[in-house]
């Protein structure tokens, strides 16, 4: 799998190509991008069908193996992917170790192992194990294991763990990377961890330029512990972030970056050159009953929220579509009515219709996002979005402070898990057979 | 025949044995194929399955319940929606039940009187009245193409005779009434409810007052209520063989496999039921031979299909491993084993429609029957109900090992003809 820059832009927003998939040869994913993230190797509430009437070209699948390890023993015997074995051949696979968007306890660690999180507890991984099982999952995309759950608040300590661990692991997964029959056609990702302090986050990005000749890319971890607090960052201070790594690691690598970030944020890590995103934001705004809707038009002022609680009482006889003139199946064919029905009622198919809706208009975005960058008008397009994002924190500053706002809603909490063990079995389901 | 123009049943062919018949059922919104069952989409959705993914399934009708549709969204918003079809947007055809029945089975407060059925709001703890009136009030606004009259409910299983008379007579009484409230007779069929729990007498005294109403088809009720199928079978066979033979008959909340093949050959055009899609949540799938729990550790490295003759979108792109990894821990997975399920009613309605079209449906019930019981431990309501329409599964050397079964047998083909 290769990485090329195409095109840069004013800034240092560029257009990418990740070409070279060795299971869907042709296959050009351009970037920046978002991948699609994915819960035990599926699109979140999406079932393959459904999904390939929301996107009909391949993507990139988020896979952190803390909600996918269960996958293991199945994909082994089948010894294909992980992407096969989850009904979505055809799609390229990027694997990480946590959701970094996800509150994890905090725990203790050990030398050269990392917590991962799974449902069934923590499991304590090292780097061979979890090259083991890159060895039988086969994505397109390796992100190195690391110690990135730290946040920008986290203490000496523990960061300075963090990045000597990291350092340890990442020599270990390049020494089984390189020895690895099977991972050739893979790209070993090396993470940055650690940068709440800055002694050792300049030692996490020389340790990335240490190996740069083997790595095709870097990811950034070690901003936020997946806590909402850690989330709210400013802008300003993660533009120091991206302007050190960005003037000290080479420009051909594929820059990639995890976390829950809104669209203001994203398009300044954009103009940054970051060109990979994970995906998480849509899939949060779905399991909050929550809609995106951005206005992409530069010449039209915005007035509106670009993010609807569907579930509000306002929507209960509202026939009109989440968003006029969208072309996604769910506002094609259904109303904001019929959507804020099944969230009141708890209906599986509201999370449906709002994963087609949020991740069809998520990926609108980055469409818009590179044509900007292709005539040179990104500048103007990322205030546009920008604005409409402080728009939202002006106007409903508690109820909305970015996504992170949304879900402090205790209702919205409520509905955030949508997890077929509580939502299922205890409802009750009524009719003549009993 | 019925005054309305809201249904035109034709029956195109019959099983030259038993009482299966295949016809074609024309609705305002859709034309059905008959037999056929009905999954149900209690508020207004299928579990998590879009619509046009029920359509791909090749679901030609589907249910609401008018007590949950009535709750929310409520009939303000359907009325303004310009009724359920579109509130939802499915373009086929809608069959509504009178929400009778979550009023007995839900509300323990629920009191029933002449007027109708008085219970508590479980949501702002109100009294309310359902009548037959306001319940067909509603079910005109939802606007389903077949809605059901309100019926006097008991529970299945229920003893005592007056009670079990009053609800029989009662529901007479109430389908006069869900009759003449119906404003859109034009547009909406109202199916009468055969009533008389496990009585023979009082069943065959409200068929044929049904019988004598303007109407364009009739429902079955009171049944699957956790009897026993000895007990069961009779009454599904003496509403078949009353009821009009020209006109649709429903069998409400029947949905097992092995029950469908059966009613099917005593007469049945219709069905519902929750089950396909509810014990698609617990991780069950339906195979012909009953169904397989995903969840179990077996599965875990079986790379099969569900069933390999299938050919829903599961079946074609999943492995029974990858779903036992994710069942009951990703939406998804209900979702994917609710299309399968879906898929394997309709796919064994349409094989009985073509079984029965080409005269070949008493060898395929004998072959259904021998592949759900390979044992041939056949349970003796199996082998009486099919021997009562002329389908014998056994030969006449083992009848006799089932000696006791084959007197109780008689006894009951006694009653029902004493009856007729």
């Amino acid at each position: 799998m290769h990485f090329i820059v195409k095109q840069t832009g004013v800034g240092g927003e560029r257009i990418g190509h990740l070409t070279d998939f060795v299971k869907i040869p042709g296959t050009i994913l351009e970037t920046p991008t978002a991948a699609l993230f994915t819960q035990g190797g599926s699109v979140v509430h999406l079932t393959a069908d459904v999904l390939s009437w929301v996107f009909c070209s391949p993507q990139l699948l988020w896979v952190p193996l803390s909600n996918s390890i269960q996958l293991e023993i199945g994909v082994k015997v089948q010894n294909d992917g992980v992407a096969k074995f989850a009904g979505l051949s055809g799609h390229a696979t990027c694997v990480t170790l946590n959701n970094l968007s996800e509150v994890t306890p905090s725990g203790h660690f050990e030398p050269n192992k990392v917590p991962l999180w799974t449902k069934n507890g923590k499991k304590m991984i090292s780097a061979n194990r979890y090259m083991d099982v890159m060895e039988i999952f086969k994505p397109d995309i390796i992100l190195a294991i690391a110690d990135g759950r730290t946040s920008l608040a986290e203490g000496n300590k523990r960061v300075s763990k963090a990045v000597d661990r990291t350092k340890q692991m990442l020599k270990e997964c390049l020494d089984r990377y390189k020895a690895s029959k099977d991972l050739q056609s893979s790209m070993l990702v090396g993470v940055i961890v650690g940068v709440a302090n800055s002694r050792k986050f300049d030692e996490s990005i020389q340790n990335i330029l240490n190996h740069v000749n083997t790595l095709g890319g870097v990811a950034l971890e070690g901003i936020t512990d997946g806590t909402e607090e850690s989330m709210d960052v400013e802008i300003d201070k993660l533009k120091e972030v991206f302007e050190k790594i960005g003037s000290n690691l080479p420009k051909d690598l594929v820059y990639i970056i995890e976390g829950c970030w809104n669209p203001a944020v994203i398009l300044s890590a954009i103009e940054y050159g970051w060109d990979i995103f994970d995906g998480s934001y849509p899939v949060k705004l779905t399991n909050a009953g929550v809609a995106l809707k951005l206005n992409f038009d530069v010449t039209k002022e915005n007035d509106t929220m670009y993010l609807l609680d569907m579930i509000d009482e306002r929507y209960k006889e509202d026939f009109k579509p989440i968003l006029e003139g969208c072309e996604c199946l769910a506002c094609k064919k259904h109303t904001r009515a019929y959507i804020r029905h099944l969230l009141n009622t708890r209906e599986m198919l509201a999370s449906v219709l709002l994963s087609i809706h949020n991740l069809h208009h998520f990926d609108q975005f980055f469409r818009h996002a590179r044509q900007h960058i292709a005539s040179k008008t990104f500048a103007t397009f990322k205030q546009h979005i920008t604005k409409q994002c402080e728009m939202l924190k002006t106007f409903a500053p508690d109820r909305y402070k970015g996504l992170n706002g949304a879900l402090e809603k205790p209702t919205l909490q409520k509905n955030k898990k949508i997890r077929v063990s509580d939502n299922v079995n205890s409802n009750i389901d009524c009719n003549s057979c009993t | 025949m019925s005054t309305s123009k809201a249904l035109s049943f034709k029956i195109q062919s019959e099983c030259s044995t038993s009482r299966a018949r295949v016809g074609r059922m024309k609705l305002p919104h859709y034309t059905v194929n008959t037999p056929v069952f009905m999954p149900v989409g209690t508020q207004g959705t299928m579990k998590g399955i879009l619509p046009d993914q029920l359509e791909n399934l090749n679901c030609e009708i589907i249910l609401g319940n008018t007590y949950h549709l009535g709750n929310r969204p409520g009939v303000d918003v359907l009325k303004k929606a310009g009724g359920l079809h579109r509130f939802m947007n499915w373009n086929r055809a809608l069959l509504t039940d009178s929400g009778g029945f979550q009023m007995v089975s839900l509300l323990k407060l629920a009191e029933i009187t002449e007027e109708g059925v008085k219970f508590r709001s479980p949501y702002d703890n109100s009294e309310i009245m359902l009548t037959p009136e306001k319940s067909i009030e509603i079910q005109n606004y939802i606007g389903a193409d077949i809605i059901m009259q309100l019926d006097d409910v008991v529970q299945t299983t229920f003893q005592d005779y007056d009670r079990i008379k009053e609800a029989t007579e009662r529901t007479s009484r109430w389908l006069d009434r869900c009759l003449k409230a119906h404003k859109r007779p034009e547009e909406q069929n109202i199916f009468p409810i055969v009533q008389g729990l496990l009585n023979p007498e009082l069943r065959k005294q409200s068929a044929l007052e049904h019988m004598t109403k303007d109407v364009n088809g009739f429902a079955i009720g009171g049944l699957s209520g956790g009897e026993a199928k000895d007990d069961f079978w009779p009454m599904v066979s003496l509403g078949t063989e009353i009821l009009d033979k020209k006109k649709p008959r429903y069998l409400m909340g029947v949905g097992l496999a092995i029950d469908l093949v059966i009613c099917v050959a005593l007469g049945v055009d219709m069905f519902d039921c929750v089950f396909p899609t509810r014990t698609a949540r617990f991780g069950c799938a339906l195979v012909n031979k009953g169904q397989l729990n995903l969840k179990q550790k077996q599965y875990e490295t079986d790379l099969n299909p569900i069933d390999k003759d299938c050919e829903c979108a599961t079946c074609k792109n999943y492995t029974r491993a990858y779903l036992h990894c994710i069942v009951s821990v990703e939406t998804v997975a209900c979702h994917l084993i609710s299309v399968h399920n879906i898929a394997f009613q309709m796919r064994l309605m349409r094989t009985m429609r073509e079984n029965i079209t080409n005269g070949t449906f008493p060898k395929f019930v004998k072959d259904f029957v021998n592949e759900v019981y390979a044992d041939k431990n056949y349970p003796s309501w199996i082998i009486n109900s099919l021997q009562s329409v002329g389908i014998n599964i056994i030969e006449t050397y083992f009848l006799i090992l089932y000696n006791n079964t084959i007197t109780s047998y008689l006894i009951q083909i006694k009653k029902i003809c004493i009856l007729c």
